[in-house]
């Protein structure tokens, strides 16, 4: 065991530093050129725009460390605004699973941020039981298209995609998992629909997306019909791991500390306050422990291994984790985090503090619910079986 | 050894379930928040009608004669609706600091506008510098004649913005958080050198910011003795804690039965939700903890009414510790196990929660006062 980094890790943190500082958004530049520029320099760099894809695809091929120097400089640093859809969901079912023709077709748009994408898997009966797909798609009887009518729910972005991609049942006489087909469709059309949903923020991210007669050629289809579970399911593990947040936490409890020692409380600060300073550090020490684990993550990934139980343990502790920090923070606002509306009032980071306390709830919901994170540990790692319910 | 409520009591409460069941619908509680003056004022004015208003004032001053149990009843009712109407910021605060400090005069001329609606109170305590603490007063007072001139900041103000007066807390003598030394003023909302700054509150309802610069009030405006304002203050802190802790249990009663009515309706893999255990044993524990905090409601409660003050005092930090710790319990859990429609601004419950969220924040949050029970 040695968690030294070694001199090349040393260079490369600083190489990735040295990048990050030299592109900074310049105030008052267009903010998509920008945007566009920086991903195109990223990628110039021999595939910084695409970290997780593999070198067979233009990706960066680093190894575990040098991921995790990545996502740490990232937190610290101001990227461009991105989306996962594309780079980080799509595009690995399209390496996978994808024919040729589709990956070229469709991967260089999702590298370069031109197109972007949503993902068609919950529906109103299919949250936390993601096979439950009803969204139906009839293939023509001359075979080329499909005919999809249904809806999907929290659809994050869906208002701002040019693509989705949507798991449809095309099979329902089976077990749900079977009879599952991953298409591909522009949101652009007629017959497509997006109705914002409003959260407990206040904020509109999520969607339903209604689909009547939408046709997509066969062509759009990934893999076999029938078996797009399988191709989704790979991935979700993925994205738990993706959730944790860890490196954004790290960066969140600094901000945190700085916020309490802003508040007064007697004749020091609430830092000061045992009972909130205990709070702090212990959210700090399980945040410590959570990091070793996705290392160790990390460092079983690099043999080549798929994102085994740990993603579920990560997505678990790494959630509990942010919810934490912003209930802390809307401690630290005090009678301030009332306050809601278009300004600050009394400190300034209370109303922000209560928008990312109420968001945060979702979190322990989303990619799988804590609930659910626990059966697959149940299962899989302890496995354990349920009798009946 | 009696719990329950008296004949008049019983008939309140079955008014008030009333009037929330047939107005206060989420729909039209959504529109009146949206709305200058962020209320109903019809709703208001049935408030009066029905005599609620008068509640906790003594007869001599037209009120009801009730006490702390009456406005528990009211509030635990208002809870089930998420009431927005200034009950809790006009009769229990700005009232109950005139009821208790004004002179014979000064409620005679106020207290029937109170009473029938047609006046509403605010009441200004909170500073930012004192984050929990009452007797940290940094808004000063100076005396110039018969009059005093008032200069500072308050904050968080609920319904200042259609208050006639606000009772504001002031500092007249001694050091920043001395108990001694400070002084209450029933300062009229239009006077010169008073600007509000008003803004929604997460919960729904309105607070204001208030800048008071060079105002200046008559010494008959004071409420109790000059210097020995805490005692009244600390007394109208006492009785809003009861009334935000019966408001929270009735908002927790909502929060924890729709969480079971929702979870037998919704399916996830082939099952109702509630047939999984580890939702059940969850929803108990909400349960348990509503239970829990209806107790320390009752019994904090009456000890005010009837105990000794030290024993009274004791019961209600334990119960705005109780409230705000299991108030999060339960609104993150109700949320939680609906799922992502828990996190929407469709369903009730997610407002529930953001009420129980602020009640939380008003008057010292949870670890606050658990440090102050164990002091």
């Amino acid at each position: 065991m040695d968690i030294e980094l070694s001199a090349e890790d040393l260079s490369f943190r600083e190489e990735v530093r040295q990048f990050f500082s030299d592109n900074e958004y310049p105030a008052g530049e267009d903010y998509m050129t920008w945007r566009t520029q920086w991903f195109e320099k990223a990628r110039q760099k021999g595939g910084w725009d695409v970290p997780k894809w593999p070198a067979d695809f233009g990706g960066p091929g680093w190894t575990p460390t040098q991921h995790y120097i990545w996502e740490q400089e990232t937190a610290r640093a101001s990227l461009p605004f991105d989306l996962p859809f594309g780079v980080g969901m799509l595009a690995p079912i399209l390496m996978a699973y994808g024919n040729e023709e589709q990956q070229h077709r469709f991967l260089p748009d999702i590298r370069s941020r031109k197109v972007n994408w949503c993902q068609g898997y919950s529906e109103a009966g299919a949250g936390s039981d993601l096979a439950n797909v009803k969204t139906k798609a009839v293939l023509s009887d001359d075979g080329t298209y499909y005919m999809v009518n249904g809806s999907k729910m929290w659809t994050t972005a869906a208002h701002m995609a040019d693509w989705i991609f949507c798991l449809t049942r095309t099979d329902a006489s089976g077990i749900k998992q079977k009879g599952i087909t991953f298409l591909l469709f522009p949101m652009q059309q007629d017959g497509v629909e997006v109705k914002p949903i409003i959260t407990l923020g206040g904020s509109h991210s999520v969607n339903s997306v209604y689909f009547t007669d939408v046709k997509v050629p066969v062509e759009n289809r990934i893999g076999e019909e029938g078996k797009g579970w399988t191709y989704a399911k790979g991935l979700l593990q993925h994205e738990r791991t993706g959730l944790a947040g860890l490196s954004g936490s790290l960066v969140a409890l600094e901000k945190l500390k700085e916020q309490a020692r802003s508040v007064t409380r007697g004749n020091g600060t609430l830092m000061d306050d045992p009972g909130y300073r205990a709070k702090v550090a212990e959210l700090e020490i399980d945040l410590m422990a959570a990091e070793y684990t996705e290392l160790r993550s990390l460092a079983s990934a690099s043999t080549g291994a798929a994102p085994g139980p740990e993603s579920s343990i990560l997505k678990l502790k790494g959630t509990e984790i942010q919810q934490r920090i912003q209930k802390l923070t809307v401690e630290a606002g005090g009678i301030y985090s009332a306050a809601w509306g278009s300004k600050p009032i009394g400190l300034p980071f209370a109303r922000g503090g209560m928008g990312g306390y109420l968001a945060s709830r979702a979190f322990t919901i989303y990619g799988g619910a804590s609930e659910v994170q626990r059966d697959v540990i149940a299962k899989n790692v302890l496995g354990l079986k349920r009798s009946s319910k | 050894m009696n719990f329950d409520l008296s004949e008049e009591q019983r008939m309140i409460q079955e008014s008030v379930a009333r009037f929330i069941k047939d107005n206060y619908d989420l729909e039209s509680r959504v529109a009146s928040s949206a709305k200058d003056p962020g209320f109903n004022t019809d709703h208001w004015n049935t408030m009066a009608e029905l005599g609620w208003l008068g509640l906790p004032f003594a007869e001599s001053d037209g009120g009801f004669g009730g006490n702390q149990i009456d406005v528990m009843v009211v509030m635990e009712q208002f809870g089930k609706g998420l009431v927005l109407e200034p009950f809790l910021a006009s009769i229990v605060m700005g009232g109950g600091a005139l009821k208790r400090g004004g002179s014979e005069s000064l409620k005679s001329e106020m207290l029937p506008g109170v009473i029938d609606g047609s006046r509403q109170l605010a009441f200004a305590y909170a500073e930012q510098q004192a984050r929990f603490d009452l007797h940290d007063v940094t808004t000063t007072a100076r005396q110039e004649g018969e009059a005093f001139v008032l200069n500072g900041q308050k904050s968080m103000v609920q319904n200042a913005e259609t208050a006639s007066q606000i009772v504001v807390s002031t500092r007249t003598s001694g050091g920043q958080v001395d108990e001694d030394g400070i002084t209450l003023f029933l300062v009229d909302a239009d006077a010169d050198g008073i600007t509000l700054d008003n803004f929604p509150t997460v919960d729904g309802l309105r607070a204001s910011e208030i800048a008071i610069k060079d105002v200046s009030v008559s010494a008959d405006r004071i409420l109790g003795e000059v210097g020995r304002g805490f005692e009244i203050l600390n007394a109208v802190a006492n009785d809003a804690m009861l009334a935000l802790g019966a408001e929270a249990v009735g908002t927790m009663e909502v929060l924890y039965k729709d969480t079971v009515a929702y979870t037998q309706e919704r399916e996830q893999f082939g099952h109702p939700l509630s047939d999984f255990q580890v939702l059940q044993h969850r929803m108990v524990e909400m349960f348990i903890e509503y239970e829990q905090c209806k107790s320390m409601l009752y019994r904090a409660t009456m000890e005010a009414v009837k105990g000794d003050p030290a024993t009274a005092q004791k019961a209600i930090h334990g119960l705005k510790h109780l409230v705000g710790k299991y108030g999060f319990f339960i609104g993150e859990n109700a949320v939680q196990l609906h799922g992502g429609m828990g996190v929407t601004e469709e369903l009730r419950l997610g407002h529930y929660f953001k009420r129980l969220v602020v009640i939380d924040s008003m008057f010292g949050n949870a670890d606050f006062h658990l440090q102050k029970f164990a002091a």
